[in-house]
């Protein structure tokens, strides 16, 4: 489902790299956690995915499409079949739970039938269900995140990047976060999830990416956050 | 594509940027309301050559007692040899296609249609007052000098007058006018692209949250931009609708009132206001769909 082959990235004005020489392979349906400290190259990664970045050498391959060969034009078809989460949840602060899910379809232009039809069904799925006329700021850091995910995932990607998505949430309302995650990941959504929290990571026993300084460092199924080496 | 959405994104950005949009509709109407009446100053212009392409004649004024010109002085005004010499002379002209003799009475009549109006003038007036003249049509307008030369000392001559010469400084005026519309003009369409390109960018800022999340989510490029692109088009038409009242109110109240004066019926035809109109629709427009895509281009990276 991504496949990076031999990546590397340097930003402009930046000596060393971002990413160097790294090669991963996430098949459809994996739920994979890309751990490390900050500036290991974990955001890189899931830019590089979404085409918001260039490799300056090496294969990125997502959803069966070679990047390098994919057309601007064409970047946005490849985005509507990946999901994104971010620790700051980005919602439009001037619109509901429900119209914050639905902007998603509106601008691919889906109709208004379906948007009516499948909306309420991922609030539901996220765990929202009666707060879909709530607006952002009448809602916790948590269910402000369970909104990202509805968004996210209300196009039904065949992928969820998410990054750092319990950053800005306490221990126990991360749980709930992580429930919905593995809810998404078990509809067979891959799901590639950056993270520093060591505590989620031991928990779900899941794969682990290591990326130090750009490098993979250790790539481990069922693996846990600090305990490589 | 969902018109309502692009629609309401378009009403909330144009609200937001309320003062913003104002300037560009002022802009865009009085920078296309000027290049308009530069236009209708044009056609304006051929339209009255063409009149009096065929109407131009030189004019021979023939010498009357007491005649205050020099050149006549002393001679108690033309007699019946030098008048019917001169017919000669002028017949004989290879450049002369006719001539006709205007008598004193046929003069007054004509300056009495001129000046209908003045009343003091006509009672100031008499039909002794009005010299009498050679009218003389020339094959090509332009080969005029020759003419003048030699007939200007003919005995019984006091004056040659030339309506060409006349008209071109008048048509030198009206040119001067044009090019003076024309370049304001230019300078409000600079104006108008700038500010424009500011709407935009305070417009994108406004909405870079949007925006970020429709890149996310795969929205297309067009889908982006179109409610952008679409506050420019939107600012433009409203700014040609008010050029082309202006325009409409300048045809009425500044040419058709100059026509009146000029007395000639080379009047400014509504087809060509109308088809001055749509043009600087169609300008108005693309420079503000033209401004807008720039500067998409630089502050909203798709």
């Amino acid at each position: 489902m991504i496949h990076f082959d031999n990546v590397t990235k340097v930003y402009a004005n930046q000596n060393r790299p971002a990413l160097d020489h790294v090669s991963v392979d996430v098949d459809k349906g994996e739920f994979v956690f890309l751990v490390g400290p900050s500036g290991s190259g974990k955001s890189t990664f899931l830019r590089l995915v979404l085409k918001e970045e260039r490799p300056n050498s090496g294969a990125i391959h997502v959803a069966g499409k070679d990047l390098a060969r994919l057309s601007n034009f064409k970047v946005p078809h490849l985005r509507r079949r990946i999901g994104c989460v971010f620790q700051d949840f980005r919602l439009l602060p001037n619109k509901n739970v429900y119209e914050n899910v639905a902007f998603a379809l509106e601008v691919i232009g889906k109709p208004r039938r379906f948007i009516r039809k499948v909306v309420p069904e991922v609030v539901e799925l996220v765990g929202l269900e009666g707060k879909a006329h709530r607006m952002p700021d009448e809602l916790s850091g948590g269910e402000q995140q369970r909104v990202a995910m509805a968004r996210a995932f209300v196009n039904r990607p065949m992928i969820l990047l998410a990054d750092e998505p319990t950053g800005n949430i306490d221990p126990a309302t991360s749980i709930g976060i992580m429930k919905v995650l593995d809810r998404i990941n078990r509809t067979g959504t891959t799901v590639v999830m950056a993270t520093h929290d060591a505590a989620i990571v031991d928990s779900m026993r899941k794969r682990v990416v290591e990326l130090e300084d750009g490098k993979i460092v250790r790539d481990q199924s069922r693996g846990v956050y600090g305990q490589a080496y | 594509m969902r018109a309502n959405f692009i629609f309401s994104e378009v009403w909330i950005g144009l609200r937001r940027n309320l003062t913003m949009t104002i300037a560009v509709i002022v802009t865009v109407a009085i920078g296309m309301a000027l290049l308009g009446i530069g236009l209708m100053i044009n056609s304006q212009i051929s339209g009255m050559k063409d009149y009096w392409a065929d109407k131009v004649e030189v004019s021979v004024f023939l010498c009357k007692k007491n005649d205050p010109f020099p050149q006549c002085k002393g001679t108690g005004g033309v007699n019946e040899q030098e008048q019917a010499a001169l017919r000669a002379t002028i017949e004989a002209m290879p450049q002369v296609q006719q001539v006709e003799f205007e008598d004193a009475a046929s003069a007054y009549e004509n300056f009495k249609v001129q000046n209908a109006n003045n009343t003091v003038l006509l009672s100031a007036i008499q039909v002794e007052d009005m010299p009498e003249s050679f009218r003389v049509k020339l094959k090509d307008p332009n080969a005029y000098a020759a003419v003048i030369e030699e007939l200007k000392g003919a005995p019984g001559v006091s004056n040659v007058i030339n309506q060409k010469e006349i008209l071109e400084k008048f048509f030198g005026l009206l040119e001067k006018l044009r090019w003076f519309a024309l370049m304001i003009a230019g300078f409000l369409v600079i104006a108008a692209t700038l500010l424009i390109g500011n709407t935009v960018r305070l417009s994108a800022y406004n909405r870079r949250r949007e925006t970020g999340i429709m890149r996310l989510v795969g929205a297309s490029n067009l889908y982006i931009q179109l409610p952008f692109v679409m506050e420019g088009v939107i600012a433009g038409l409203i700014g040609g609708v008010v050029a082309a009242v202006l325009l409409i109110v300048t045809k009425v109240f500044l040419f058709d009132g100059v026509q009146i004066y000029l007395a000639n019926n080379s009047q400014l035809s509504w087809e060509t206001v109308a088809s001055v109109i749509s043009l600087t629709m169609v300008v108005g427009v693309l420079i503000c769909v033209l401004a807008s895509f720039v500067t998409l281009r630089r502050y909203l990276r798709v």
